[in-house]
């Protein structure tokens, strides 16, 4: 049995100066000390409040997180002597934390910046108060941590619905996603998506980089989407709600569901999306099958389910034969 | 009996042309691959691309010194592997290319 090769999926390792360079849009930070430990680890991608940990209860202590100090801390360090704050911090900084926060309108305690020089912990100034800081952190270690794969597919946006399109090379994925453009929808990325796991069930696709706005059309070359259709055809990333798999009609070994009944998933970084298996075959509009397959899910995601309300007319149709 | 559709060959080459694999390379690549009856894919590092996508080629950022993994599933994977893992080596007939 041939296997066919899949790219691995990654968990991408995250440092300080990650989460530095893409907080930028998002909250603002500033970096005040400890410019040596950019290249810290952020172990956990979480934002942390030391709490306990500064008055010595260091059990369980989450070191590998992004510490914050919020109001409660602050105050309780303000309250302390420069030589006892000093030495919490010493024994803070020991601990290996990869950078330490200061958010809102709390003052840095200038006496610890040589400390964290000296660990090598990173200390920011950040504008926003602590509970936006530690939410919008949140947002953006969790963006930046998820697992991620790159397939090879193509991806649009139609009519709001984020359709994975996969297939052989060859099959027609580009000229569907072409002929998709062309009747207003958008497109995410063309023969090869990154795919990122968002939260535990929901997979956001985006083009790489370099292809971004790219498509490859046989016969006609490499095409600029956003600059022969405009920006609003289109669309950085997208959440994938159903994948199109387009087969060639002489490979299906299995008779594919005739009636939209059957629950067919596809499984990506552990994530199941529904999937509708199309034929492809002389005559067949792949654009007008793809946009109804978009459709029909938008219908079914709203709880509406064609054919089980075909079903239940039958049924009826039934007993009411039955009464007469 | 084999069952021909599911032939499978692979081989690991090295990117020996100066500019590693941009737009030119990359559609020499896809174009002799396509002409055979064989999926073919392209490995870096772990990340696997279609080798007859000329855009998904180019985002693996290959460049000169790269080694790459080739396998193809088919008909014709192995003349397929025969011919890319040939023009790889001579660096895609590139004549800019060749020093």
């Amino acid at each position: 049995m041939s296997e066919i090769p899949q790219s691995r999926a990654t968990v991408p390792v995250i440092t300080v100066k990650d989460f530095m360079d893409n907080a930028a849009g998002r909250f603002d930070l500033e970096l005040i000390a400890g410019r040596a430990g950019l290249g810290n680890i952020v172990g956990e991608p979480m934002v942390h409040r030391p709490g306990l940990a500064l008055s010595g209860f260091y059990d369980h202590f989450a070191a590998s997180r992004i510490q914050v100090l919020g109001m409660a801390e602050y105050t309780f360090l303000q309250a302390m002597s420069e030589e006892k704050r000093c030495a919490c911090f010493e024994t803070l900084f020991a601990c290996k934390v990869p950078c330490i926060v200061f958010p809102g309108k709390m003052e840095i305690f200038h006496s610890m910046l040589e400390i964290a020089e000296r660990h090598h912990v990173v200390v920011f100034k950040a504008r926003d108060l602590s509970r936006d800081f530690m939410m919008s952190a949140m947002i953006l270690l969790e963006e930046l941590a998820s697992p991620r794969c790159r397939i090879h597919a193509t991806m649009m946006d139609i009519s709001g619905i984020g359709v994975l399109i996969e297939g052989k090379s060859g099959v027609g994925k580009s000229e569907t996603a072409l002929g998709l453009i062309k009747r207003g929808h958008a497109l995410v990325a063309d023969d090869l998506t990154c795919v990122r796991r968002h939260g535990i069930n929901h997979l956001i696709a985006t083009a790489t980089e370099v292809e971004r706005d790219f498509m490859e059309i046989r016969g006609i070359g490499i095409l600029n989407v956003r600059q022969i259709f405009g920006v609003g055809a289109v669309r950085r990333e997208k959440q994938i709600d159903l994948v199109i798999t387009l087969t060639q009609q002489s490979e299906m070994e299995h008779s594919f569901d005739r009636t939209g009944s059957a629950l067919l998933t596809r499984e990506f970084i552990g994530v199941q999306i529904p999937q509708r298996i199309v034929p492809v075959a002389p005559g067949r509009s792949l654009v007008n099958l793809a946009e109804t397959a978009a459709q029909d899910q938008k219908l079914r995601l709203s709880g509406y389910v064609a054919v089980e309300e075909l079903g239940k007319r039958v049924v009826e149709l039934h007993s009411t034969e039955e009464n007469c | 009996m084999e069952d021909l559709a599911t032939r499978r060959a692979e081989r690991k080459v090295c990117l020996l042309n100066k500019y590693g694999l941009h737009i030119r390379p990359a559609s020499l690549f896809t174009k002799v691959a396509s002409r055979y009856n064989a999926d073919v894919y392209v490995e870096k590092e772990g990340t696997v691309v279609s080798g007859k996508s000329i855009l998904a080629l180019m985002t693996l950022g290959a460049a000169c010194g790269t080694e790459l993994l080739i396998t193809a599933i088919g008909e014709q994977s192995i003349e397929a592997i025969d011919e890319l893992s040939g023009l790889v080596s001579r660096k895609f007939d590139i004549p800019e290319e060749q020093e």
